[in-house]
């Protein structure tokens, strides 16, 4: 059988492209309602993550098809159909909030004279031509980018760690258990990755140790993650929340500014540029589901229906996009933990198509 | 048309084919037959013509058999012929071919001679140390320089022909054993199925067998070193070899190959990484510099150090023209300037650099035109690109995209231009083989011949980049078993 993926590509997917989204506003929002236990946000929420993972890495031990395959096996035409769209109406909803998060850093950060949603537009032609390619080149994408994730996010630690008194999380738990699973509730948004996860089953070929590989890789992901809201809150503390994009500000403070002008625009950079195809992701895997669902003959049709939305989402909501954002963040939590989180987990229960043609045929 | 035993007929034919002046008829006689030798007149060696055909044909006194006809001729490169379209090929290929009466078979004589450039070190790879030999326009010398390196009778070399009014020889070279079958079967056909008027050039045949017709990007590697070209093969590539073209293509094409230098292998790999990682450097400053320099003058200051920033602010009071025109003429004055330079006759190449370089930018930035910061990133930009001569065609009109960007759109679209620059290369293969192989797909084993240039003991395995069987290519003995 010939695999779109390696298990390498699936690691280092994990470490290039999960960890993007939650850099920029996360932080700040965490900051607001749970305070010095961040932190505590994000690990719960990495928690759910893993679980999810886990279970998704089950399925892939399991499978003989992809997961397109299992559904259909399992539940029938019409049961892919319904578990397709749920998923589907998830992916529409979960890239919203990071692509209005990008769109929001371009224009207030790098267009501070000209701050218009015309410049962050051009991202969709990215997104529409990645949209276009096959499985394998999200592979590919993966073994190139990670290095300028890494590279990104080193050297934001390097020029930011140096200003965080790391005292200022203490003491654990301060703000009570409410605070934190509130913030957890609330950062649901954020996370629910590993649901991208179910995409590869069947797609690479899984051995004896990529368990311990894959979930290394999330580990990696989850440090720079959990590392990112700790230095970002040791450096602002109780200001933490009025720094909007964490991302900008966590570094703003070194000295090496003054001298070298904003030499952490680099790495900057370099996750933005990274974060492309992070952000891309949730329409890269709706547009899977649409062709799966209508069985375009050409492969442009999902994207530009998948891209569209999205662009006359943003277009039409412009400037009330914030209230959108939070009412789905208010309301559509739970729909983003049994879709994110929980169906994922039963694919560990889907069985493999061979066993239920097996038993059929008995 | 096959040929008949009458001479007259067969001569007729030939004759109102072959009608040209240069084309020589010789009427002769063997023993009692009438015979006529054609050849043109400027293609064969004339000497060898007359020790190697003529002088045997006055040896004969009766009626020749067809054996003894055959076999009374010296000539080492001799072949029979029974069509006329086979005459006529060989005629124009700088063969000299015996027609004699009451044979239905003519003898051709492999006696080409004509005037070749002397083996010389090619310009566009010159080298320090190592072999300084180049590819000369005539295919059997370059053959021979390559079965010079290649003592192996696993090497092989399949002959083509190409182009309708040209006939070109094309070779096929490639190690049985090696190179992967179904390559070379999907180049032999791909070679075959070619009509073109004339293969001028190995250029036109590149041009071929590339996948992908409108890409910017190289689909089919060159040299014309065949150092690099032995190199090539043992790795498992294909080469095409074209009469009449000094250049040698090889199939198939990494993107790395343009930035691993002939000098590399033999250099220390220490040095060879570093000039790899400049190589690697200044491709990157070349292509992006001038872009994210005008992004940053016009969209984001706050990337420039504030001494820096004081510097051009100076530099620009007074500059009529906007940081991304500005830019944008330079970069056009330097790429006319090296147009220019390549298309003059040398001896006024020194004017050329004098009054473009000295006289024009100088005089640019004392009369407030340009920038002087401008000038010096475009210089940069130019000198950087030739660390990489291959890619130098496509990177300037890239670069020249990713300005325009970049002045339109600022930093982001320039991101946003980088990514499906990104997108583009690594869905991007040719012969199944992925263009930014080994980085993507990353290919652990095969980074060692990278940016990083490995020891020669890790070199052990042939690049898993490119398909072939034969994957091991040298034994490490430790020092312990070799005494």
């Amino acid at each position: 059988m010939n695999y779109a993926l390696k298990t390498r590509q699936v690691c280092l997917f994990i470490i290039a492209f999960l960890p993007l989204s939650k850099l920029f506003v996360l932080p700040s929002v965490l900051a607001k309602i749970a305070n010095e236990d961040l932190w505590l946000c994000t690990v719960l929420s990495l928690l759910l993550d893993f679980i999810t993972l886990s279970a998704v890495l089950y399925a892939c031990k399991k499978a003989d098809t992809d997961f397109f395959g299992l559904l259909r096996a399992n539940f029938g035409k019409a049961g892919e159909i319904i578990v397709l769209v749920l998923f589907l109406i998830y992916f529409t909803f979960k890239a919203i909030n990071p692509l209005t998060e990008q769109n929001e850093y371009v224009k207030l950060t790098l267009y501070t004279l000209m701050p218009t949603l015309l410049y962050f537009l051009p991202f969709f032609i990215v997104c529409f031509y990645l949209c276009t390619k096959k499985l394998r080149i999200l592979g590919r994408a993966a073994d190139i980018m990670w290095l300028a994730t890494i590279i990104g996010v080193i050297i934001l630690f390097a020029m930011s760690i140096a200003n965080a008194d790391f005292s200022a999380i203490l003491p654990i738990s301060a703000r009570g258990t409410t605070a934190v699973l509130k913030g957890t509730y609330k950062s649901l948004n954020w996370f629910g990755d590993s649901a991208y996860l179910l995409f590869f089953i069947g797609n690479f070929k899984y051995k004896k140790r990529d368990y311990i590989k894959i979930i290394c890789s999330f580990l990696i992901h989850a440090i720079i993650v959990t590392s990112f809201v700790i230095i970002f809150y040791s450096i602002f503390t109780s200001i933490a929340h009025r720094q909007r994009f964490a991302l900008t500000e966590i570094s703003k403070y070194t000295v090496v500014i003054n001298n070298m002008g904003r030499f952490d625009y680099v790495g900057i950079m370099l996750i933005l540029l990274s974060n492309m195809f992070s952000l891309s992701l949730p329409l890269y895997f709706s547009c899977k589901i649409l062709n799966r669902i209508f069985n375009f003959k050409r492969a442009f049709i999902a994207p530009i229906i998948v891209v569209s939305i999205q662009v006359i989402i943003m277009v039409f909501l412009n400037e009330n996009i914030i209230g959108f954002i939070s009412f789905i963040q208010d309301y559509g939590g739970i729909y983003f933990l049994i879709v994110g989180n929980i169906l994922p987990v039963f694919s560990a229960l889907l069985k493999p198509k061979e066993k239920i043609y097996a038993n059929q045929a008995n | 048309m096959k040929l008949t035993r009458t001479i007259d007929e067969n001569v007729t034919y030939l004759k109102k084919k072959l009608a040209s002046e240069d084309i020589t008829f010789l009427d002769l006689t063997v023993g009692t037959k009438n015979a006529v030798l054609i050849f043109v007149n400027d293609l064969i060696s004339k000497n060898e013509v007359g020790e190697l055909v003529l002088r045997p044909t006055t040896l004969f006194s009766g009626e020749p058999s067809e054996d003894e006809l055959f076999n009374a001729f010296l000539s080492p490169e001799k072949f029979k012929r029974y069509e006329h379209n086979e005459i006529i090929t060989d005629v124009l290929l700088g063969n000299a071919v015996l027609l004699t009466d009451g044979f239905d078979f003519a003898i051709s004589f492999g006696l080409k001679y004509f005037e070749k450039r002397a083996i010389a070190e090619p310009p566009t790879s010159t080298v320090l140390k190592g072999p300084r030999e180049g590819f000369v326009e005539s295919l059997p010398v370059n053959i021979s320089l390559i079965r010079r390196k290649l003592k192996t009778p696993d090497l092989r070399f399949e002959n083509l022909s190409v182009g309708k009014f040209s006939n070109t020889p094309v070779t096929l070279c490639y190690i049985d054993g090696i190179a992967d079958k179904e390559l070379v079967k999907i180049l032999r056909k791909k070679l075959s199925a070619i009509d073109i008027d004339a293969v001028l050039d190995a250029s036109y045949i590149s041009k071929f067998l590339g996948e992908h017709k409108t890409s910017i990007f190289k689909q089919v590697g060159n040299t014309e070193k065949p150092d690099i070209l032995a190199g090539k093969i043992l790795e498992g590539r294909v080469a095409i070899l074209v009469d009449g073209s000094p250049i040698a293509l090889t199939v198939p094409y990494l993107l790395i190959e343009d930035f691993q230098s002939p000098s590399d292998y033999y250099n220390s790999s220490y040095s060879a990484t570093v000039a790899r990682a400049i190589r690697f450097i200044s491709v990157i400053i070349s292509l992006f510099l001038p872009a994210i320099f005008v992004a940053a003058e016009l969209f984001h200051l706050q990337l420039i150090p504030l001494s820096f920033l004081l510097t051009i602010v100076n530099s620009i009071k007074g500059i009529p023209l906007s940081p991304s025109y500005e830019m944008f003429l330079t970069l056009l004055i330097f790429e006319i300037l090296n147009e220019a330079s390549v298309r003059m006759p040398r001896y006024v190449g020194m004017v050329v650099s004098i009054v473009g370089g000295l006289v024009l930018g100088e005089t640019a930035v004392t009369a407030g035109i340009i920038s002087a910061p401008t000038l010096m990133i475009v210089a940069l930009s130019g000198i950087c690109l030739y660390t990489v001569p291959e890619l130098e065609q496509t990177f300037s009109v890239l670069r020249l995209l990713f300005l325009i960007i970049a002045g339109s759109g600022g930093g982001y679209g320039l991101l946003v231009s980088i990514a499906m620059f990104i997108i583009y290369l690594i869905s991007f293969e040719n012969y199944s083989t992925p263009l930014c192989a080994p980085f993507s797909p990353l290919i652990k084993e095969d980074l060692k011949d990278t940016i990083y240039k490995g020891f020669i003991e890790e070199h052990e395995f042939r690049p898993k980049s490119i398909k072939s069987k034969n994957k091991k290519r040298m034994n490490i003995k430790k020092d312990r078993e070799i005494n």
